[in-house]
């Protein structure tokens, strides 16, 4: 278990999704391959609306993940902590299941509470030294253009609290809608994300919100996976080479 | 089961026992909610003692993790201390839970607010004991803010609530708020350090110590240091202290005692001095007026090393 790699997709969004398949569907076909879902709702004055805060919910549960909305000066942190308790949840699943082999059915809840607080040791210890995959899937659609600065701001402080970790740590960050595809690579695979990347120039400003494409199409990035060969032409090319140092000078947003 | 990030809980029944130790406990009323969890005020056969509980249980088990193994001396208390840790089933389900000493007191800028700023200096220096202890137990606290800090009602004290963030020292911060985190401050990364948490008392000693809205000036983009230091030469009360300040905003500081060891030796120099305030005014060349700008002169110094330092790192 020392050796076990974490996989999560982030979706960074501030509303409904409006074309192609069901978000739901995709988180669940997500976490179906290992890969935990969780989601931001980002909002400012204007509310999320119930629909949006279901949807959000919805995919979250299906992803295995945690949800969570908030205005956009409240990114950062949230972006950490999610990401954070998502891992503990996983690495918390896969040492009941041992568990359960050991003491039955019902596993953790067998044992007493003191002796729970060492499993959570355990746990979080686990957490810090488990490598950490995720990939940060940004809704650029028009309204979420005032927030853009918040998110790219996130997105940069998001790469220090990942290399404040003792595991081995890589983010990737895409963005939905693409240019004439349902999902732009931004940053690909990275350790460090060294630039402030300009993500509000060269937004697309559709109305079109396709969330649950994005999330099938950011599950091809992660390298377990079998891909479809339309799928791996597109997402396994050689463009995707940083300058050989981890820093993508040249992936401007 | 429960997605959000805030553990959202389910009304607590008025009264409960645990499933395992069999304690009762009345519920008294709610007092707050933290990251993890909810905190209510109950009783324990007479006894007033505070109940956090959480869906999602391990958080909630890695804080008692972290309070357990700081469970301190009598004279020497960080935090609450741990009472009980149990399960109570709320609608059929098994919820993780835990008792802790019932802190009376106020919150740290509500207390300052009520007592005047000059009391920051004192609690800071109480407050940097505190951290200590724990840094000498191999925890640093990570999310340190005001929110965090009580001081009690009967002998005046400092004491960290809300454990949510403590962390192993080396390990990555577990929670942090942005205003005190020395990251969002380019300031280094959430590694937990000893100094990391030094940040954050400066962070706080500066936002204790000025309105809110001169804090909300420090807020602009990009966030610099170079900010709270202008705050800092404008503060007559935070003046004095620019040194350790400054000192602890850049990582200076190899343990809390040092720091607290020059913010304490500045707190009796100028308790020590405050009637002869006056007269200093009116000679500003006599030797106290020396004295003051050969510190000045001084701390220039310090500020350009550190900023060389900071530069070229």
């Amino acid at each position: 278990m020392k050796e076990a790699t974490l996989r999560q997709i982030l979706v960074v969004t501030d509303g409904c999704s409006n074309s192609g398949m069901s978000p739901v569907a995709a988180a669940a076909l997500a976490r179906e391959q290992g890969i935990t879902v969780n989601v931001i709702g980002v909002i400012d004055k204007s509310e999320l609306g119930e629909k949006g805060e279901t949807e959000i919910r919805e995919i979250a549960e299906a992803g295995g993940g945690l949800c969570d909305i908030v205005f956009p000066q409240q990114l950062a942190q949230t972006v950490q902590m999610l990401t954070r308790k998502a891992m503990t949840r996983t690495i918390h699943q896969v040492v009941n299941k041992e568990l359960q082999e050991i003491l039955g059915d019902s596993g953790m809840t067998e044992l007493a509470p003191e002796k729970r607080v060492q499993v959570a040791g355990m746990v979080d210890e686990l957490g810090e030294k488990s490598n950490l995959n995720v990939v940060m899937l940004v809704d650029t659609s028009g309204s979420m253009k005032p927030k853009m600065s918040a998110v790219q701001q996130a997105i940069h402080d998001f790469s220090i609290s990942l290399r404040s970790r003792s595991g081995q740590s890589r983010m990737a960050v895409c963005s939905f809608p693409g240019k004439g595809k349902h999902l732009e690579v931004r940053i690909p695979w990275t350790e460090k994300v060294e630039q402030a990347h300009q993500l509000s120039s060269d937004l697309a400003m559709s109305g079109i919100t396709p969330t649950g494409p994005a999330i099938v199409e950011a599950i091809a990035l992660f390298e377990h996976v079998q891909l479809p060969q339309s799928l791996s032409d597109r997402y396994r090319d050689a463009h995707f080479e940083d300058d050989g140092e981890g820093n993508l000078r040249d992936h401007v947003f | 089961m429960i997605m959000s990030s805030k553990a959202t809980t389910p009304e607590l029944p008025r009264h409960f026992h645990g499933k395992w130790n069999r304690n009762e406990y009345h519920v008294l009323r709610e007092l707050g909610r933290g990251a993890n969890g909810a905190v209510y005020l109950t009783s324990r056969g007479g006894v007033k003692q505070a109940v956090k509980v959480g869906f999602e249980g391990m958080d909630l088990l890695m804080e008692v993790h972290a309070l357990k193994s700081v469970q301190q001396g009598r004279d020497s208390r960080v935090g609450p201390l741990l009472c009980d840790v149990d399960d109570l089933v709320i609608n059929g389900k098994a919820c993780t839970f835990y008792a802790m000493e019932y802190l009376e007191g106020e919150q740290l800028d509500q207390y300052v607010q009520k007592k005047g700023t000059e009391w920051v200096p004192v609690l800071i220096v109480q407050l940097l004991a505190r951290l200590d202890i724990l840094h000498k137990h191999g925890w640093v606290f990570g999310d340190l803010k005001p929110e965090n800090v009580i001081v009690t009602h009967s002998d005046k004290q400092v004491r960290l609530i809300d454990f949510g963030g403590v962390t192993k020292l080396g390990n990555a911060v577990r929670q942090f708020t942005e205003e005190y985190d020395r990251a969002y401050w380019h300031q280094g990364d959430r590694r937990a350090e000893i100094s990391y948490d030094l940040f954050s008392t400066a962070a706080m000693m500066v936002r204790l110590s000025v309105d809110s809205q001169t804090w909300q000036t420090s807020q602009g983009e990009p966030r610099q240091t170079q900010f709270l230091c202008d705050i800092i030469r404008k503060s007559e009360g935070l003046y004095p202290y620019r040194v350790p300040l400054l000192k602890a905003f850049h990582g200076k500081y190899a343990t809390a005692r040092q720091m607290r060891a020059e913010m304490l030796a500045i707190l009796r120099e100028s308790t020590a001095s405050a009637p002869a305030a006056p007269a200093q005014k009116q000679s500003p060349a006599g030797a106290g007026g020396m004295w003051i700008s050969s510190l000045f002169v001084a701390s220039m110094l310090l500020l350009a090393g550190t900023l060389y330092y900071a530069w070229f790192l």
